[in-house]
């Protein structure tokens, strides 16, 4: 016969996280909500690019005369971002020559507009309008042919004719620069915070259910007094972090490489590289919620219990949501909540993002915290102990704090 | 064996609100013996082996194993088998058991060995990939049965195991039992069949309104409880009757005929005047049946 031995931490959370994590894959539905998710994740990035990213096409009819002016358009189009002068969009513009404008514009449906040109003056004959890209490309290749012209009138050489066409673009000095991004930071904290708050309400629950679960099927008897309850918690906190982060890196997984895909690749790189605090707090912050659900599942007896005893823990998540997005000012509130552990998660790597904290603000609030995770599992082990023998019905917080002091 | 693997409990009180549940509950679970729990519904056996295996804080008295508190550690190797049962119903019945297991410190590859063999034993070999609750009421106590001998327990506590069990399965678990305890493992089990805790168990512990009325050797309760009872057959004479004033006839059969004894009386009297009458075929005394201790107690 074997010595009985204490249990070893590591293993047996492990083996809890385990099962959680074996149990949630034969799930369908928690597949079949994933998929749906990446579904519309790849849905709306794809779906817009399809329908109007990338570079705007027009085909361009070209009245006799106008060729100089539409062929000037088409290159001013087609130059490279950086040599291209402000004001000037991007666009492929091919010409296609025609007699009569209005006439070409009825028999070839083919034709964005038509472009005509009487001595200086273009015009340009829409549909029902023309796009703003191919009115901007027009008049800056008119505006260039009327100065060319004037320019040779006057007998200006080819290089003063370029500075004109060319002027040089003004240099900015910024005093106080702030990053530099491609998307603005509000709406980076707005995503990072649904994203953040989604999965927490979601696998928050399929926390607080796993804890009942032990209860209701009365497995609890023979594990309440052989696996020390902390523990058994802390394998539940554990496994469910695990699916829920690669859920989520799952889903903004496909939604960058979707982004990159169709050419957004500066957005990709910007949530990538301003991404690192808000993962770190992200992990964090989940982790110490998903032990504030455990403390809610501890109290509950059945699952239809949940309802009630959820109810305080969403307040509780979404105060601080809509908080963390409209406390935008760099005050002492801002400054206070993200060192509160329910905003913390947003606010801090919010501020970080504005350039707003010291670089040890965030490693003092991330261990605030994780300490608050380390404390809620203590109080959720002393609950869960102390409402075992509870069966029938919900426990009260004191009833089941002061049964739980063996805990 | 010695008694290093003695279990003791000793003055267990509990109160559930204003309700004494249990009143100094106190008796040994020698190790190597079947120990039968016994007593009505109510009575106290399920508060008391929770307070065994630690579900419930009673309110006073200890349990101890060896001697010794029971620690965490020991805690873990004890094979418990609660009144209300308990496993995960949408789980796989072998990886079910080897969860159990390895969440009581053992191996994978040893728990899922066990699981096989003890799955197998109970006649559910085929039934192991399948979901809990696909199973009948019946199979599923089977499984609980494995769950508690699954850490191959040093100590067992068993609330009802055999209740909801066919005679076969029956069999497999009084032999399950019986093997734990000639290793050396104190077991104590509680149930209504009456006649098999007589059957099986060596000591018996009987509990009412939670407070213990008798606990030891079961034998040795019986005869001490047996009073002065005693059957008389006298071949020749059915209609025979003892004479005296310390002897009282209860009742009378084929088997001959019941005597109730009173302090005065002299039971070899009794004898010499059997055997004036006839050949005295049966002459003994009466020990009570544990149903009949039980009515007993429990009245």
């Amino acid at each position: 016969m074997t010595e009985p031995t204490a249990p070893q931490r590591g293993a047996l959370v492990r083996v809890i996280a385990g099962r959680e994590i074996s149990v949630k894959l034969h799930d369908k539905g928690f597949i079949a909500s994933t998929i749906v998710f990446l579904v519309v994740i790849v849905a709306a990035v794809a779906i817009p690019a399809l329908i109007g990213g990338g570079t705007p096409e027009y085909r361009v009819g070209v009245a006799p005369g106008a060729e100089q002016v539409v062929d000037a358009a088409a290159g001013l189009g087609a130059l490279p971002a950086d040599e291209r002068p402000p004001g000037v969009p991007e666009a492929q513009v091919d010409s296609v020559p025609v007699e009569e404008p209005q006439a070409a514009l009825e028999s070839d449906d083919s034709l964005t507009a038509v472009v005509s040109v009487d001595g200086d003056q273009a015009t340009i004959y829409g549909r029902d309008g023309v796009p703003e890209e191919l009115r901007a490309l027009i008049t800056t290749a008119g505006a260039q042919a009327t100065i060319a012209r004037v320019s040779g009138e006057a007998g200006l050489t080819d290089a003063q004719l370029d500075g004109l066409l060319a002027p040089p673009v003004p240099d900015v000095v910024l005093t106080d620069p702030g990053p530099d991004h491609a998307v603005p930071p509000e709406l980076l904290v707005l995503v990072f915070g649904f994203l953040f708050y989604f999965a927490v309400l979601t696998f928050g629950m399929s926390i607080a259910q796993s804890v009942v679960e032990e209860k209701q099927s009365r497995v609890v008897e023979l594990l309440v007094a052989a696996v020390p309850m902390r523990w058994m918690l802390a394998g539940k906190v554990a496994g469910n972090t695990v699916l829920a982060i690669a859920q989520v890196a799952l889903i903004v997984g496909a939604g960058l490489v979707g982004a990159a895909l169709t050419g957004s690749s500066d957005v990709v790189s910007q949530a990538l590289g301003a991404s690192g605090w808000f993962l770190a707090f992200f992990l964090g912050g989940f982790l110490m919620l998903a032990c504030l659900w455990a403390v809610a599942g501890s109290l509950a007896s059945r699952i239809e219990d949940l309802q009630s005893t959820t109810l305080y823990m969403q307040l509780a998540v979404m105060i601080p949501f809509f908080s963390a997005i409209f406390i935008t000012d760099d005050g002492w509130l801002q400054r206070v909540l993200s060192y509160f552990p329910l905003t913390a998660p947003l606010l801090m790597p919010a501020r970080m993002l504005h350039g707003n904290a010291a670089p040890w603000e965030p490693w003092a609030a991330l261990a605030i915290v994780l300490a608050t995770a380390v404390v809620l599992i203590g109080v959720g082990a002393r609950l869960y102990s102390g409402s075992v023998l509870n069966t029938s019905k919900r426990t009260s917080l004191v009833a089941a704090w002061r049964a739980g002091s063996g805990a | 064996m010695s008694d290093s693997s003695q279990l003791s409990v000793s003055g267990l009180t509990h109160s559930f609100g204003d309700r004494r549940v249990l009143d100094d509950v106190t008796f040994d679970v020698r190790p190597g013996r079947l120990t039968g729990f016994v007593g009505a519904n109510g009575a106290g056996k399920t508060t008391t082996m929770r307070s065994i295996v630690g579900v419930l804080k009673p309110d006073a008295g200890t349990v101890t194993f060896g001697g010794e508190p029971l620690s965490l550690a020991v805690r873990r190797r004890i094979g418990y088998m609660p009144e209300e049962r308990g496993l995960y119903p949408k789980m796989k019945v072998h990886e079910q058991l080897v969860f159990l297991g390895r969440v009581l410190g053992v191996d994978r590859d040893v728990a899922a060995t066990r699981a096989t063999a003890l799955l197998k034993d109970f006649g559910l070999g085929d039934r192991a990939d399948d979901v809990l609750h696909t199973l009948s009421l019946g199979n599923q106590q089977r499984v609980q049965v494995a769950a508690a001998l699954i850490h191959e327990p040093r100590i067992l506590v068993l609330d009802e195991p055999f209740s909801g069990l066919d005679p076969i399965a029956m069999d497999t678990m009084a032999a399950r039992l019986q093997e734990s305890a000639a290793q050396g493992v104190p077991v104590l089990f509680s149930s209504h069949q009456l006649e098999l805790v007589e059957k099986l168990c060596d000591d018996l512990v009987l509990i009412n309104r939670g407070a213990v009325v008798a606990a030891g050797d079961a034998a040795a309760l019986q005869e001490e409880r047996a009073g002065r009872r005693y059957r008389v057959q006298v071949a020749a004479a059915p209609e025979w009757t003892p004479a005296g004033a310390g002897f009282e006839v209860a009742s009378r059969d084929a088997r001959g005929v019941l005597v109730d004894l009173d302090e005065t009386a002299d039971t070899q009297d009794l004898l010499a005047q059997a055997q004036r009458a006839g050949a005295v075929e049966h002459f003994g005394r009466v020990v009570p049946t544990l149903a009949e201790l039980f009515q007993e107690v429990a009245r």
